[in-house]
């Protein structure tokens, strides 16, 4: 007997006739396994969507992700789009099985675009730099899988070495057991207090210290050093490679540890000090900067070749605080380009014009008194400069042409502007020691000063970080003055060093007297959009607790604050980054994401024309509800039939409990409010009735209950004849479960929510479409809807006249106070559309509507 | 009673830290690092859901999840991988699995899976003992398992 056959039987055996009764226990069995579907389903389609949306927004904002993130996302969107087409098969069995095929051959598309990147195999511990190239970077880290593709790809000159791998990491972890403490202490630290980061920030560190490494990684590096090429050299530069470190928009700068001169024997132990660097304070400050997740970091090292250098700096091959300008900017001392990145001593600034042939456009050259040189017993120290050389140029002009051709070179080859950290051999050669992409700002173009400026307290330095911010000046020169930085001051330094980043999350505006554009510190305000002025010399006129205005366009600094200068200024990120990998994601997401069928009702909407994964999740999530809803309608057992709502009159809603919704048994026609017993019904129901409607039209005198009344009848739900799912308003629950369907008036809406003990499960959504306006009046007050909730932390979509809204990830409360906020929305912007082009009007109910929810909620 | 759950892994370190976890979370549990002890553990106790790790190295997770449903239909499997593949996964989802997981486990969310996994082996069993109540059929024939 096939499974559709028995189905019908059973089915059939259910619905019953007046011959044959309904068995109440297969009844009830069948019941609950369908809901059981429907609700796995649900989970299903919550999940795909979270992912999707992962996907998405790494695609739009890049990152340091690689082949294993995109893996991995593709993998949890099929097998959660798979559970969806197989739940509903349970729903509806055998009606929609087209809908494997369809799945399967979205499938094949994604399997050819992914396999056009290979997987890297089992992971070593330990990777020579010759094998390195950019698809390494789910193991390298985006950094080192980086500087493998300059040597092996791009055909430019790096240190030679080996990279300790992310494999290491893992089992260094796994191997001491130290994860669960690791999450114990971050998931205990809730502060927002600095010196409670720092305590945190050392335990962790701790932890890390005193791991034991297991002997096959500790074996692995030393075979790794003595295999390393060019042979033989005795000391090595460890550097982080952090998973994500390096990113477009993320580059990490100066935030984890880097260690010059180690000598073969202390290798192991210096390997544990970077990897402790993972949880430095200012790293951690910057993962929740940039929300990444602590539990998906992992750290590897690149233990590469020192490099002896004459001269050595950093080259831009654009202007990061300006995308109008497309010159390159070559930063260069004498000696290790440390000077530069660390921000501490005068330098060059080489500007190079992209002509046929680059030309030097312009030099300054510095009073280059110290610079950082590898002594062959003491490792890097710092030295003076040689009276004669201080005020000569560190780079001869072919030396600066050549380094700014590389910069060239690397930016055609990853697609995007570039940030290249450089060093010239004594021999004259270029190696390239690091290159991420550039973050680069969008600087206003009024240069203008508004009327009434005053005259600067301090002008010059370099415009590290552009754009202007107010704020009391805090003096940091040691850790103990960082510790009581309090939020919005300005930061004012001597030496911009890279571990004052921690404090950027909570500055204004940096001032420093020395460092230049190049510096790691620069770098992390041009990401976070802080202003920053450096080397502006002298700043004993700041007084701390003195209130001044930085403005970073202008290069000063002004008493008091200006609003009008911070407004002009106001400056944007751009992003411009690309990469292999990130370009496999957006074409694997035109099988998963795009949205074809959008209309429910539309003729197109079939498991034939679904071709992506976001389709079959939209068709499935539609016909499991049209299903379970056809079933709990055309059911002749009572127990399962749906009700119509009671409350004072009869409603124009129906109810179908699926299990729990109510709080007893209901037996006939109807079911009271006080029988409900979803918590997301009758907290949906608060909001709809909260506050009485005083809108266009006035409040009916005949009360509320008539207003709801009211509120759902329309001229198609008159009809006495029995209605298409579609066509009628009804609610389906559980006890922690709605789905709310229904016309207000002349508008379509949907509310679906799931509010029960799984926070991950938990969601509400909302759709909104229609109105009796013209169409611009109904997208006016589609966007009206919008803003709102995304004021209330709902990820909102609006297209023309729909407005789709979602919140996930939340505990039962909040999707019950989301809930009454949607229940009020419903009653109170369904006719707002008709006084849409009245902006008064607008105004005056935005500011009654905020008012209101600010009141109940 | 205690839902009982068989985790299958060749890392021992894995299998042990993942069955103390569960047995904390009120489990019972079996393990096994061996294909031979999957099939043996099957045979001896009443288990409702499998957890079982996609590659092992003598035992390919994806066709042990269909012999173990073509032996225990209601055994509901849940598999875990280190390495996402979706080609690999959906096959495990067509030979009858119940969902699939990625390394590192969440363990809330394994907790999830295996209670979804149960209720839906606790239905299929009320189904099938109501059915064998009723039917006047000698065969047995009970239908099919959703």
């Amino acid at each position: 007997m096939s499974a559709l056959t028995w189905l019908q039987r059973l089915v059939g055996r259910f619905r019953g006739t007046p011959s044959e009764q309904p068995d109440p226990e297969a009844a009830r069995n069948l019941f609950q396994r369908r809901y059981h579907a429907l609700r796995l389903l649900l989970a299903a389609n919550t999940q795909a969507l979270s992912a999707m949306a992962a996907m998405e927004q790494a695609a739009i904002k890049g990152g340091g992700f690689g082949m294993t993130f995109v893996r991995s996302h593709c993998t949890a969107v099929g097998v959660n789009v798979f559970k969806m087409v197989r739940n509903l098969d349970i729903l509806a069995p055998e009606k929609y099985t087209l809908l494997f095929d369809r799945l399967e051959e979205i499938q094949h598309r994604i399997d050819d675009d992914l396999a056009t990147i290979p997987t890297p195999g089992d992971v070593p511990h330990v990777l020579p730099m010759a094998e390195i190239q950019h698809t390494h970077i789910d193991v390298t880290g985006s950094k080192m899988a980086t500087l493998g593709e300059v040597a092996n790809v791009v055909g430019l000159s790096v240190p030679g070495g080996f990279v300790i791998t992310t494999s290491a990491f893992d089992r260094l972890i796994a191997a001491n057991d130290i994860q669960p403490e690791i999450s114990r202490l971050l998931q205990a630290y809730q502060s927002e207090k600095l010196d409670e980061l720092f305590v945190l920030s050392s335990k962790l560190q701790q932890l890390i210290l005193t791991a034991e490494v297991p002997p096959e990684i500790a074996d692995a590096i030393v075979a790794g050093a003595e295999a390393a090429e060019p042979a033989p050299y005795s000391t090595f530069a460890l550097r982080s490679s952090a998973l994500g470190e390096d990113s477009a928009g993320a580059s990490f700068a100066g935030q984890y540890e880097t260690l010059l001169n180690v000598r073969r024997s202390n290798l192991v132990a210096s390997y544990l000090e970077i990897v402790a660097s993972t949880y430095t304070p200012q790293a951690m400050q910057y993962r929740k900067r940039h929300g990444l997740r602590e539990d998906q970091v992992a750290m590897s090292v690149g233990c590469l070749e020192m490099i002896d250098a004459r001269s050595g700096g950093v080259v831009y091959s654009g202007n990061p605080g300006d995308d109008r300008d497309s010159d390159i900017y070559i930063s260069s001392a004498w000696g290790l380009p440390k000077s530069i990145v660390d921000g501490r001593f005068a330098s060059d600034l080489i500007i190079v014009k992209r002509a046929e042939p680059p030309t030097i456009s312009s030099r300054d050259i510095g009073d280059k008194r110290n610079q950082f040189v590898l002594h062959p017993r003491e490792g890097v120290r710092r030295a003076d400069v040689p009276d004669a050389m201080q005020r000569q140029p560190s780079l001869a002009d072919h030396e600066a042409l050549a380094i700014a051709d590389a910069a060239m070179k690397l930016e055609s080859h990853f697609g995007t502007l570039v940030d290249v950290e450089w060093a010239m051999t004594h021999a004259g050669d270029i190696v390239i020691l690091q290159c991420r992409p550039l973050t680069q700002l969008r600087e206003s173009t009024d240069r203008s000063l508004p009327a009434d400026t005053p005259k600067p307290l301090i002008s010059g330095g370099v415009n590290a970080s552009p754009g202007a911010a107010a704020g009391p000046v805090h003096w940091v020169t040691r850790d103990m003055d960082a510790l009581s930085f309090s939020r919005n001051s300005v930061l004012a330094l001597v030496q911009p060093l890279p571990r004052w980043a921690a404090l950027l999350d909570r500055t204004a505006a940096v001032v420093a007297e020395e460092g230049g554009i190049a510096g790691h510190l620069a770098t992390v305000a041009r990401e976070l959009g802080v202003p920053a002025i450096l080397g502006a010399g002298s700043l004993a006129d700041l007084e701390n607790g003195f209130e001044v205005t930085v403005d970073a366009s202008g290069r000063a600094v002004y008493a008091g604050t200006i609003d009008a200068l911070i407004e002009q200024r106001a400056a944007h990120p751009e992003q411009v980054a690309d990469s292999p990998v990130r370009r496999t994601l957006r074409t694997v997401l035109t099988h998963i994401s795009l949205l074809n069928l959008v209309d429910p009702k539309g003729l197109d909407f079939t498991p034939e024309n679904c071709k992506t994964m976001h389709d079959i999740t939209r068709f499935c999530h539609e016909q499991a509800v049209r299903e379970i809803f056809a079933f709990g309608t055309e059911t002749k057992f009572p127990e399962y039939a749906s009700k119509q709502l009671h409350h004072n009159v009869p409603m124009q809603w129906w109810i179908l409990d699926l299990g729990g919704g109510f709080g007893q048994p209901v037996s006939g026609k109807y079911v009271r409010l006080e029988d409900i017993a979803c918590k997301p019904m009758l907290a949906l129901w608060d909001g709809m009735v909260a506050v009485p409607w005083d809108g266009p039209p006035a409040t009916s005198r005949r009360g509320l209950a008539s207003i709801l009344f009211e509120a759902t009848a329309n001229p198609a739900l008159a009809s006495p004849f029995k209605k298409p799912y579609a066509d009628r308003n009804y609610f389906i629950i559980s006890e922690h479960f709605l789905n709310l369907q229904s016309r207000f008036g002349f508008h379509f809406t949907n509310v679906e929510a799931l509010a029960g003990p799984r926070l991950e499960e938990n969601y509400l959504s909302f759709s909104f479409k229609g109105g009796a306006a013209d169409l611009e009046r109904k997208a006016a007050r589609a966007r009206f809807i919008g803003d709102l909730l995304a004021e209330l932390s709902f990820d909102t979509e609006v297209i023309e006249d729909v407005v789709n809204a979602r919140r996930t990830s939340l505990d039962h409360q909040d999707v019950e106070q989301g809930l009454r906020v949607v229940g009020y929305l419903l009653m109170h912007t369904r006719q707002l559309d008709m006084i849409m082009a009245d902006r008064a009007a607008v105004a005056h109910y935005g500011a009654k509507i905020r008012a209101d929810l600010t009141q109940f909620i | 009673m205690a839902i009982s759950v068989l985790v299958v892994d060749d890392e021992e370190t894995f299998v042990q830290t993942l069955a103390k976890r569960l047995t904390l979370r009120r489990f019972n549990v079996y393990t096994a690092s061996r294909a031979e002890r999957v099939f043996a553990t099957l045979s001896e106790n009443l288990i409702d859901v499998v957890v079982l790790d996609v590659k092992m190295p003598d035992l390919d997770g994806i066709e042990a999840t269909q012999t173990i449903k073509n032996s225990y239909p209601l055994i509901e499997i849940i598999l875990l991988t280190g390495h996402a593949s979706l080609e690999a996964s959906l096959e495990g989802m067509k030979r009858g699995a119940f969902d699939y997981l990625l390394k590192p486990v969440n363990i809330d969310e394994l907790v999830y899976k295996i209670e979804d996994a149960h209720r839906k082996k606790e239905l299929q069993e009320e189904k099938i003992r109501r059915l064998k109540d009723e039917s006047n059929d000698p065969s047995g024939e009970v239908g099919p398992v959703d």
